[in-house]
């Protein structure tokens, strides 16, 4: 009988009832999106981070992530349980190098990455982000796929020889010919304007460090739980080698990540505050109409439970039906945002923070947190802004309620 | 022992640094089954001790007992129980619940008492016979004339079968033949069903069909004939 009553007299003012409706469904739908495109920009920055280079795990020498020593190396022969966990999706095995790249008069110093081309293609995914030529090859000796801004400063195109050279492990010179197979675009202009993948064989013989290692990168089935795999992972691994996890590699990105949970909270207490004082109003206007229709009903013996309870299941209905259109109209902005998005390269350019790249676009992902968060804050946010309003309708004197014009 | 007993009762309102008295020392005792009125013009206490009577309000001094217990000093809950089971009201404006229809609208009072339907439904029907509202139960109150509203309301005061029925004003809304026609209307289900009536009203048409006329003047009893 309360629920019939309730449903009806939130249907009493059309208008007003349609408006208020009206502001919870977007402000919960835009949140959402909002949500989304937050969650969004958070993965595609965590990605290019550690998909286009880093990985989600490394396994090397014990301080080698501190100073990138080249003897701080291991063997690659290693038998590594960590690499066959389940919660491990692919590795690649790699050896550092830093060194002067020359092309005719152009020289730069660039980082040399030696790596097996589908290993590395299990853990990184710079063989998307190619903006000519081709990736490089299992069988390839010298190829190299070089950053975009590298190559601008070089002025090569893939075919073009260039020549690396740096110091070997031995003391000597090494030096040698590497041939552009393909140049990336990654947008994070830290790896676009430095970074060469060449096959992990010529750079183990051109270092003097045959069979050696500097890292094992990891790729994971849950990037966020990371840390804890890492933790997992260290107790099978030999005393000299250490498991990092993103969060250690990139201390900035993890705080930004933890950012995000009080920055979602702020961004959904801002927005409800409004939303709530709007169903105040219309929840205090609607007693306010009703105050003889009250005491009326108490007259003929409803009790001031009955009432309270009345007005909140009012609230609770608005809450309800807002919920079901606003969550529904937000997933499907959400959805558009995460299949379509919104290319703003043509204003934007890339911005690289705390480690990883913002990209120009607008896009979305659907996380359930995204979508629970507004739900259940909507509907608390109703129960308390009706609160009031069936607080003071409950504690109306008949007599006086009656006697109300 | 009468249906309602009132002793000494008083009731003081403050009004800013003043005090009204409205109702000053009065006794009364009214019988189950009577049709009784009181008269008196606006502002001579009777509405205010209608709703003494009718467990609204509560007396600044004195006993108010119905149906053998004090309810005077009841709290809250205990008063809207008693008002549940006990008493119909009948209010001048009609004060029809507007979204509910007007056989929801009667058997409002049948559905917090927790009655089942079947048996709410049969007593509508045979209220509603009984009223004249056959062929309305679906209609919201905006959709009735005054008379029809108030015929409803008057199915929503008798339909959990209570011991008093108290009108306030019930025809001041209402044309001459209207309330002519609901005077007697109320006066057979009083005559039929041994419900007690209790009007308030300076209305001569009401105070000729009544049965007992207690006049208040300036919050005392006047007279009782």
């Amino acid at each position: 009988m309360l629920w019939q009553l309730a449903l009806r007299n939130i249907w009493r003012n059309r208008r007003r009832t349609l408006l208020t409706l009206s502001a919870m469904v977007i402000s919960s739908a835009l949140l959402i999106l909002c949500l989304g495109v937050f969650s969004g920009m958070l993965k595609d920055m965590l990605a290019s981070a550690t998909e286009q280079y880093f990985g989600h795990l490394v396994i090397s020498a014990k301080g080698y992530q501190d100073d990138r020593d080249m003897f701080a190396n291991f063997p690659a022969d290693l038998d590594l349980p960590a690499l066959r966990h389940p919660q491990v999706t692919g590795y690649s095995p790699r050896l550092r190098s830093f060194g002067l790249l020359s092309f005719a008069n152009n020289s730069a110093p660039v980082e040399l990455l030696g790596i097996r081309p589908q290993h590395e293609q299990q853990v990184t995914s710079l063989q998307d982000h190619l903006q000519s030529g081709r990736y490089l090859r299992e069988e390839e000796r010298n190829g190299a796929v070089i950053g975009a801004g590298l190559a601008k400063r070089l002025a090569v195109q893939p075919g073009d020889e260039l020549v690396f050279v740096t110091q070997a492990a031995d003391g000597s010179i090494g030096n040698d010919l590497l041939q552009v197979s393909g140049i990336f675009s990654t947008g994070d202009q830290g790896h676009d304007n430095s970074l060469v993948l060449v096959p992990l064989g010529w750079l183990q013989q051109l270092l003097v460090l045959p069979g050696k290692l500097h890292e094992i990168s990891l790729r994971v089935e849950q990037p966020r739980q990371a840390a804890i795999l890492a933790g997992q992972l260290t107790g099978g691994m030999p005393p000299e080698l250490e498991v990092l996890d993103w969060g250690q590699m990139l201390p900035e990105m993890k705080e930004v990540v933890a950012s995000y949970d009080v920055s979602r909270m702020i961004i959904v207490t801002i927005l409800y505050i409004a939303t709530g004082l709007g169903i105040l109003n219309t929840f205090f206007m609607s007693v306010l109409e009703r105050t003889r229709e009250f005491g009326v009903l108490m007259a003929v013996g409803m009790r001031p439970g009955q009432i309270r309870l009345m007005v909140l299941l009012e609230t609770l209905a608005m809450g309800l039906i807002s919920l079901i259109f606003g969550v529904g109209l937000g997933v499907l902005l959400s959805l558009y945002m995460a299949f379509v998005g919104i290319d703003l390269s043509g204003s934007l350019t890339p911005i690289t923070y705390a480690g990883g790249t913002i990209l120009p676009r607008l896009h979305a992902v659907l996380e359930t947190a995204n979508i629970l968060v507004p739900a259940v804050v909507l509907l608390l946010v109703c129960l308390l802004a009706g609160f009031l309003p069936a607080n003071r309708a409950a504690r109306m004197q008949p007599v006086v309620a009656i006697r109300e014009e | 022992m009468p249906l309602i007993e009132l002793k000494s009762v008083s009731k003081i309102y403050p009004l800013g640094n003043q005090q009204v008295v409205a109702v000053e020392d009065l006794s009364l005792q009214i019988e189950a089954g009577e049709f009784t009125v009181l008269a008196g013009p606006s502002g001579s206490g009777k509405t205010t001790l209608l709703n003494m009577i009718g467990c609204l309000d509560r007396p600044s001094n004195g006993e108010v007992w119905l149906d053998a217990e004090e309810v005077g000093q009841a709290d809250s809950k205990t008063l809207s129980q008693i008002r549940l089971n006990k008493i119909g009201f009948i209010f001048q404006s009609f004060n029809l619940v507007p979204v509910l229809t007007a056989a929801e609208n009667a058997e409002f009072t049948m559905m917090l008492m927790g009655i089942g339907k079947k048996q709410r439904r049969q007593r509508i029907v045979d209220l509603f016979a009984q009223l004249g509202l056959q062929g309305l139960e679906d209609r919201k109150p905006n959709d009735l004339s005054g008379g029809q509203q108030q015929r409803v309301a008057i199915a929503r005061a008798m339909a959990a079968e209570p011991a008093v029925v108290l009108a306030d004003e019930p025809t001041a809304s209402l044309d001459t033949q209207t309330s002519e026609e609901l005077l007697a209307l109320m006066k057979e289900l009083n005559r039929e069903q041994g419900t007690t009536f209790i009007f308030s009203s300076h209305d001569p048409l009401v105070i000729s069909h009544a049965q007992r006329v207690v006049s208040l003047r300036d919050g005392r009893l006047e007279s009782d004939r």
